[in-house]
């Protein structure tokens, strides 16, 4: 079993989690991202955190707060292809019961083959959406030729 | 595996809340319908398989590499 996250004595509301990468953090429950369903492979797992890699670098962590050393790499689409689109937006939007665009972040995940890094990829084809309102999210699977899962981030 | 045979227009439950419909069968192609809950994912195998393999990389990420791919991302 993986150690499950601990109620402070301080704060009964916040949650510490020893992570992998990032040492102990302090999760406030109005930081806390739920994915329902989990992503693929990690269905049994829901509550994640976004944390900033760094102030200039473009990537977050995903980490999850129920298994302390699963954190997934992720990026807005964007950056990558400026009108990247997460399959079909105003179906999106219902199913998240998103109301205003500017709630909705998308988040794609990456894979970096370790000792490998210049061969990273990103996923376009399994984007992660959230609402940022209410901070429920899911992995979405678009099915679009132009969209592979195994996007090539930096040139070969 | 549990094996049960079906006509086209008959259907079968999982559980009380999703719903296979044999819809139509054509020469090698069976059209199958699929009524289930919307946090129920539904999808065709290698589809699924392809993004499950792709997360279970991407979940090997380690902290240094994606330091090293941020140097290399700022130099393009």
């Amino acid at each position: 079993m993986p150690p499950n996250p601990q109620t402070t004595g301080s704060d009964p509301a916040v949650l510490t989690v020893v992570t992998r990468n990032f040492g102990t953090l302090e999760v406030r429950p109005d930081q806390i991202i739920w994915l329902n369903p989990g992503l693929l492979g990690f269905t049994r797992y829901h509550r994640y955190v976004l944390i900033e890699h760094s102030r200039e670098s473009p990537f977050l962590w995903l980490q999850s707060l129920d298994k302390s050393d699963l954190a997934f790499v992720v990026l807005d689409p964007r950056k990558l292809l400026p009108d990247y689109q997460p399959g079909n937006l105003p179906q999106v939007m219902k199913e998240l019961g998103v109301t205003h665009p500017e709630d909705l972040k998308v988040l794609v995940i990456l894979t970096i083959p370790p000792d490998k890094p210049q061969e990273m990829t990103a996923n376009l084809m399994g984007p992660v959406v959230i609402n940022l309102r209410n901070r429920q999210g899911k992995q979405l699977v678009v099915e679009d030729p132009r969209y592979s899962h195994k996007h090539r981030v930096l040139p070969g | 595996m549990l094996i049960l045979t079906r006509k086209a227009g008959e259907g079968l439950f999982i559980g009380d809340d999703i719903r296979l419909t044999v819809l139509e069968i054509r020469g090698k192609q069976i059209r199958l319908g699929i009524e289930a809950p919307a946090n129920v994912v539904v999808l065709r195998e290698e589809i699924y398989r392809r993004i499950q393999e792709e997360n279970l990389q991407a979940a090997k990420a380690r902290n240094e590499d994606v330091q090293e791919v941020a140097q290399l991302l700022k130099q393009e």
